[in-house]
């Protein structure tokens, strides 16, 4: 899939506006190391983490809750400038937040106070957007997220599907080379999941800007990623880097998926030999040993 | 028959509310045909109520004390709401100046009227202030109180989008705090109603609700007395429930009706 050309949005063209790079958001990560300092001793959560995302790629992380995947993703936006090694995008190094990276949380953190609409306007606040193309521009992706009708809506008015979609328009609209996603479908149901995960790709499609997707969902990863990077805990590193070969729009039902599900979950759930304590109550299950 | 029950609730209401009013007064009725000296009966509050409307004093009084009472609410109020957010975004303020106005606010606001009553002289100055300072302290310990709980995560989207600080305490801050700066206003307004009306009677300077109260006290009139605390108890009513209206108003991001 070669993801380098950006087709323009429709109503979206600027102008007289040429975005001087070449490259549109590519991810370097070079010998990154973050330690926190719990309980007076630091305490590693990243070792050694090297990982290159392509311009328009779309890769996912997945690992066991305390695999520093989170983490990653804070370092990667800019909120933790305290780390050791190098991330770049573009070929610049990362040290604080800027309107090139946006991220979607977990929880989707619209300002209560705000409506959908003014939510979303409000991330352009800082943009050179002009002034009177804004109003245009937050209904173009209201549209995009199949929100349209809820314009008015205060968040809590919204299902937990409907507020994360917003959050990802909010994200979305200024147009980030890279988009961070840190399990942004965690707190939903399954049904609701689904159906953003198709939401999600869809955007993907047609946006083709960068997005890192950190998600405990192997099946989850491997539908959306490109490419799926597998951490290890205690302290996090890389463990494997899996290539996902499908076209997108993908099918779930592709057997390479179940495949590649299938031994990213024993991989995860072997252990191999950490060092680390082991819980010894690990559900086994007998197919999966087989392998 | 439910949807007749719902179309009758809020008159039900409303006269479940004037039960308790209803009775009070015919006990009156009985205390004072009983003891003559110590209660007027509500007749003859009715015609000092009549007079005192007819000649203009009760209408003049209301004024001044609301007046006095929204003057000092409006420099008290906003100097509060001021300082507690001030305090509440930079912690070097806080720590200068909480131990202060924490140890200050122990002093019931009466308490200052004879200290300030020296300084300035018995009158409307004097009673300014008392009212200012009342307003202000409930005001500045709620909004400290509401900057200083703001989420980080709502911060942490506001350094992603870039926000300056302007940005950060307009967008951010202030609408987060804003449910309790407006629990700070309602208790604001409140402190000032009382400590108007407690200065009113304490200084007796010019006119007002509580300087007819006291007048009427030393003249021993009972039916005037009692037109002026109906009087109090109506205005005050009558500011808290339009201001709780507005605050529902300013409130309506929130999920649950307060």
């Amino acid at each position: 899939m070669s993801a380098d050309t950006r087709p323009a949005r429709p109503g979206q063209d600027h102008p007289g506006q040429n975005h001087p790079g070449k490259e549109r958001g590519a991810l370097s990560i070079a010998g990154l190391n973050k330690s926190f300092v719990i309980g007076g001793r630091p305490r590693r959560v990243l070792e050694d983490i090297n990982l290159t995302v392509r311009p328009g790629e779309f890769v996912s992380i997945v690992g066991a809750s305390g695999c520093g995947k989170s983490t990653l993703l804070r370092l990667i936006v800019g909120l933790d400038a305290d780390y050791a090694g190098d991330v770049r995008l573009d070929g610049q190094r990362i040290s604080t937040t800027s309107l090139d990276r946006g991220i979607v949380f977990q929880d989707h953190r619209l300002f209560p106070w705000m409506t959908l609409e003014q939510n979303i306007e409000l991330a352009l606040l800082n943009t050179d957007t002009p002034k009177e193309r804004r109003a245009q521009i937050v209904a173009d992706h209201i549209a995009l997220v199949n929100l349209k009708g809820f314009e008015k809506a205060y968040p809590h008015q919204l299902s937990g599907g409907m507020a994360q979609r917003a959050a990802i328009a909010r994200a979305l609209v200024t147009e980030p080379k890279l988009l961070l996603l840190d399990e942004p479908l965690g707190a939903l149901d399954a049904l609701t999941r689904v159906h953003v995960q198709n939401e999600i790709q869809r955007i993907w499609m047609t946006q083709r800007s960068t997005m890192v997707m950190v998600t405990h969902d192997v099946e989850e990863a491997l539908y959306l990623g490109d490419r799926v990077v597998v951490m290890s805990p205690n302290p996090g590193r890389i463990r494997r880097i899996v290539e996902v070969d499908l076209p997108h729009p993908r099918d779930r039902r592709s057997p390479l998926l179940h495949r590649l599900k299938d031994e990213i979950l024993a991989e995860l759930t072997s252990g191999a030999g950490q060092g680390e304590e082991e819980p010894t109550n690990l559900v086994h299950l007998p197919n999966r040993e087989e392998r | 028959m439910t949807g007749l029950l719902s179309l009758s609730r809020a008159p039900v209401r409303f006269a479940i509310g004037l039960a308790a009013p209803v009775l009070l007064l015919l006990w009156w009725q009985w205390q004072a045909t009983a003891h003559i000296s110590t209660f007027a009966p509500p007749g003859a509050v009715g015609q000092a109520a009549a007079a005192l409307i007819r000649d203009g004093t009760l209408l003049n009084d209301m004024l001044a004390t609301l007046g006095r009472a929204f003057g000092g609410l409006f420099i008290g109020a906003p100097l509060g709401v001021a300082t507690g957010v001030a305090m509440g975004i930079w912690r070097p303020l806080d720590r200068l100046l909480g131990p202060l106005l924490h140890g200050l606010r122990q002093v019931p606001m009466i308490g200052w009227l004879p200290l300030i009553g020296l300084w300035f002289g018995v009158g409307e100055g004097t009673e300014l202030i008392v009212v200012s300072m009342s307003a202000f302290f409930p005001a500045m310990l709620n909004s400290h109180a509401g900057v200083a709980q703001v989420e980080r995560r709502y911060e942490e989207v506001g350094r992603i989008y870039g926000f300056g600080t302007v940005q950060r305490i307009r967008f951010i801050l202030l609408p987060a705090a804003m449910p309790l700066v407006l629990t700070g206003l309602t208790q604001s307004l409140a402190f000032a109603w009382i400590a108007t009306i407690g200065t009113e009677i304490l200084t007796g300077a010019g006119s007002g609700l509580g300087v007819t109260m006291q007048l009427a006290q030393t003249q021993q009139r009972l039916d005037i007395m009692l037109v002026t605390i109906a009087a109090t108890a109506l205005l005050g009513f009558v500011i808290n429930h339009l201001f709780l209206r507005l605050r529902r108003r300013l409130l309506r991001w929130q999920p649950s009706s307060l």
